[in-house]
């Protein structure tokens, strides 16, 4: 597990506990769960407030910097755990029906959860501290600079071996294309470029691994700095494109879904 | 907090009041249709209910259905507006919707759900829950088969649960037991739902011996044989278990021996009875044991055979009647001949020398009836008295021994008193002579000499039996009795003992001295009889001065 995927897999082993159960009740009663049975509802109420925490938790936190309640990342690895948790017990308090004003709350839902995944991307291209500050193109090129030094140092110090692996693998992420293409893509690029990596220091012997380690690391951290500093200006760009189509998009949600948690009540709770 | 949140900005608010701007519209437009968590049922009905023949046609009137919680009406009771004949059940609790609704106070969609499409099963129940019996038939003896798989609602309920089809039992009972069904349905019918509610469990569990114990012929026999026409529980359980309930047209004894046939009888085999004589009023002892039954109860007739010896042994009498019809007064069932009879019951008990003689003496010639019973009938030729004392024997002898007679004389005319009870019969009664003897005294007590005649033949005048002397004088005496200051107090005061001679002298002054000084001095010389001048004893009577 990647420290920096982690709330992925967390979110991942979350469904995959909360598909285990689904099923164990579904079998237990020889049906699918209704979304007015007990535990339809309570999929659907605790989904919905994971849904709310996601809104309204990060949000709060990003927008409040006077209240410095854990830094930005943490904040932000929770809000993508309830927002992948949350949505997917919604998803299942449906009972697989998306009839009238439930369906439309579920459609906007998954149009939610794909919007959030694509700004997730967005939202990591701009370079940030880990307290979520933007940080400028000069201290950008500034930080990018020094690592150039460092890798530089490391290399001298490295063995011939290690060397040749790192001029092999000495190449800078892709920048050209559409912008949105490219940050999605970089996910791929990071991935093939981290096999690469495994592949080269399978070869090494254990000293010229560990230097390659440590090579690989600043490597690492020098491209997404040069990436970043390359897509910045179409980072803030989509970002605020983002912006203005996640948001409303989760108003409409949250509006439509108070309106249905009413009309259950009306029809379906409070009925006599 | 510096920026707000999306949602509170200009443009979140200007999409939420789009959002409700559009699904009020919508409201408006399908009347809350786009709440509808899927379609209503489409089926139609065979003819209208509250105005509609299927719940689709109610697809945008929510409030046909559904209310509000401040209304005074319940969802049932929009349901029941239309469904009127299920109102008419509720109000019966041994109805299916009567005992859910009224007596468990189920609602009516918690059965009855909607709006799972246009073909959906209207009603989808708990079934696991479901109060089966409640439709006459409980699952008590279906929750298994014979394997032991559990039963599922399609088991019975082929076309849905709504539907039975009574084939269902039969076809499913003749996989376990085809004979036994086959003969079953011929019995009983193929309206199975008329006898079982679920309850019972008739099936290879079922214990008749726990109700009735089924043993001999029983064990071999039809159901219908004991329960003709029966078709309820209450029914089987009401067959009588008593023989006689169906049993009393085969009684060859016409109910002489009650209707506790299994007195005698045992359901294996109604010849093999084995009646014991013991618990009737006449168990049989002795020669009774071995006879044969119809020798006492002739053509099959028990009740009222006579328990009286004679009625069966009066052609044995040996004795021609003369004992009467009691034999067992005599005899006993283990043998006539031992015949021991108690002579103390009779009017003559035998006592003394009577035990020991033979019948034969009294009885001669086997004659019993009419024997005297006097003694003097048996005994006249050696009575010694030759008739003298009568014929009543028994006065004075007893049985034990004719020698040992204790005469009592008190019973004659002449009880012994005194010195008569210690003197001999024969003193009296001589040459054994009794009758006529005579009772006076002087018949044997000739007058003494003495009295000189001078008493009476009657001694008792004087004496009494207990002794000749003293005798005691009350006839007349020339010589009073009270002369003297005190009297005269015995005779031989002035008597001697044979009274021959009386004296004055030696009373009173009367010595002869004085005397023969007086009579001088009177010039009387002959003097010596002094009864001739003084016969009252008075000194004047002389005649010459006192």
């Amino acid at each position: 597990m990647q420290r920096s995927n982690r709330e992925l897999w967390l979110a991942l082993i979350a469904m995959l506990l909360i598909t285990l159960l689904y099923l164990f009740v579904t079998s237990y009663y020889s049906t699918i769960p209704s979304a007015s049975g007990f535990f339809g509802h309570a999929l659907g109420i605790v989904g919905f407030i994971l849904m709310l925490l996601t809104e309204t938790l990060y949000s709060w936190r990003k927008r409040s910097r006077s209240a410095r309640w854990g830094r930005m990342a943490s904040w932000l690895r929770f809000h993508i755990f309830t927002g992948l948790v949350g949505p997917y017990m919604v998803l299942l308090h449906t009972s697989w029906k998306f009839n009238g004003l439930a369906g439309i709350v579920t459609l906007f839902t998954l149009i939610i959860v794909l919007s959030g995944i694509i700004g997730r991307y967005i939202y990591t291209a701009i370079p940030r501290t880990p307290d979520g500050i933007e940080i400028e193109a000069q201290q950008l090129s500034q930080q990018i600079q020094a690592l150039e030094k460092q890798l530089q140092q490391i290399t001298a110090e490295s063995d011939q071996s290690t060397r040749e692996v790192a001029r092999r693998l000495d190449v800078l992420p892709r920048t050209s294309g559409a912008p949105l293409l490219i940050l999605l893509g970089n996910t791929f690029y990071e991935w093939r470029y981290r096999q690469q990596w495994r592949t080269e220091k399978r070869r090494l012997n254990a000293a010229a691994r560990a230097q390659a380690d440590q090579l690989q690391k600043v490597f690492n951290r020098r491209n997404t700095l040069r990436r970043q500093a390359q897509t910045i200006a179409n980072a803030r760009r989509l970002l605020a494109l983002w912006h203005a189509v996640h948001i409303p998009i989760g108003v409409a949600l949250f509006a439509s879904a108070f309106v249905h948690i009413g009309a259950a009540l009306y029809y379906a709770t409070l009925l006599r | 907090m510096e920026k707000p949140l999306g949602c509170l900005s200009v443009s979140g608010y200007l999409v939420t009041i789009l959002t409700l701007a559009i699904i009020g519209g919508l409201i408006l437009a399908q009347g809350g249709a786009m709440f509808s968590p899927g379609e209503l049922n489409a089926q139609n009905a065979a003819a209208p209910l509250g105005g509609v023949l299927s719940h689709a046609e109610l697809q945008h009137n929510c409030g046909a259905c559904h209310t509000a919680r401040w209304q005074s009406s319940t969802m049932s009771d929009q349901c029941l507006k239309c469904h009127t004949q299920i109102a008419s059940q509720i109000t019966d609790s041994q109805s299916l919707h009567g005992y859910l609704m009224a007596e468990q106070g189920t609602t009516c969609y918690a059965c009855h759900t909607e709006h799972n499409g246009p073909d959906a099963i209207l009603t989808v129940m708990q079934t696991e829950n479901f109060p089966h019996e409640v439709v006459g038939f409980s699952l008590e003896g279906h929750a298994q088969f014979a394997d032991g798989a559990s039963f599922a609602c399609a088991d019975c309920h082929r076309d849905g649960v709504a539907k039975f089809e009574l084939a269902a039992c039969e076809e499913c009972h003749a996989t376990l037991d085809a004979g036994f069904t086959q003969f079953h349905v011929a019995a009983f019918g193929q309206e199975c739902l008329g006898c079982h509610d679920g309850i019972d469990t008739y099936g290879a569990d079922f214990d008749h011996n726990q109700f009735f114990v089924l043993e001999g012929e029983h064990a071999s026999g039809t159901c219908g044989g004991c329960h003709p026409g029966m078709r309820t529980m209450v029914e089987f359980q009401a067959a009588p278990q008593d023989c006689y309930a169906c049993h009393a047209a085969e009684d060859k004894h016409n109910g002489e021996f009650g209707i506790n046939c299994e007195v005698c009888h045992t359901p294996v085999d109604w010849e093999q009875a084995t009646f014991d004589h013991a618990l009737t009023n006449f168990p049989l002892e002795g020669k009774h044991s071995n006879v044969a039954c119809e020798s006492c109860h002739q053509n099959n007739i028990y009740a009222g055979t006579p328990q009286d010896c004679y009625t069966c042994h009066a052609k044995d009498d040996q004795h021609n009647g003369q004992y009467g019809t009691d034999c067992a007064l005599c005899h006993i069932p283990a043998d006539w001949k031992q015949a021991t009879f108690d002579h103390n019951l009779s009017n003559f008990p035998l006592e003394g020398e009577h035990v020991n003689i033979a019948c034969e003496d009294c009885h001669q010639n086997g004659v019993y009836q009419g024997t005297p019973q006097d003694c003097y009938a048996c005994h006249a030729e050696v009575d010694e008295h030759n008739g003298q004392y009568g014929n009543d024997c028994a006065a004075c002898h007893t049985p034990v021994d004719w020698k040992q007679a204790t005469f009592d004389h008190t019973l004659t005319a002449f009880p012994l008193t005194g010195a008569h009870n210690s003197v001999a019969c024969a003193d009296c009664h001589q040459n054994s002579v009794y009758a006529g003897t005579p009772q006076d005294c002087a018949a044997c007590h000739a007058d003494p000499v003495f009295h000189l005649g001078l008493f009476s033949s009657v001694c008792t005048d004087c004496h009494t039996t207990t002794a000749w002397s003293p005798a005691e004088y009350n006839q007349s005496h020339t010589f009073p009795f009270n002369h003297g200051e005190s009297g005269v107090s015995a005779c031989t005061v002035c008597h001697d003992p044979t009274l021959n001679t009386y004296t004055c002298y030696g009373c009173h002054e009367h010595t002869p001295a004085n005397i023969d000084s007086k009579h001088r001095e009177e010039g009387i010389t002959n003097y010596t009889n002094c009864m001739e001048c003084h016969p009252t004893g008075r000194e004047d009577e002389g005649g010459h001065g006192d």
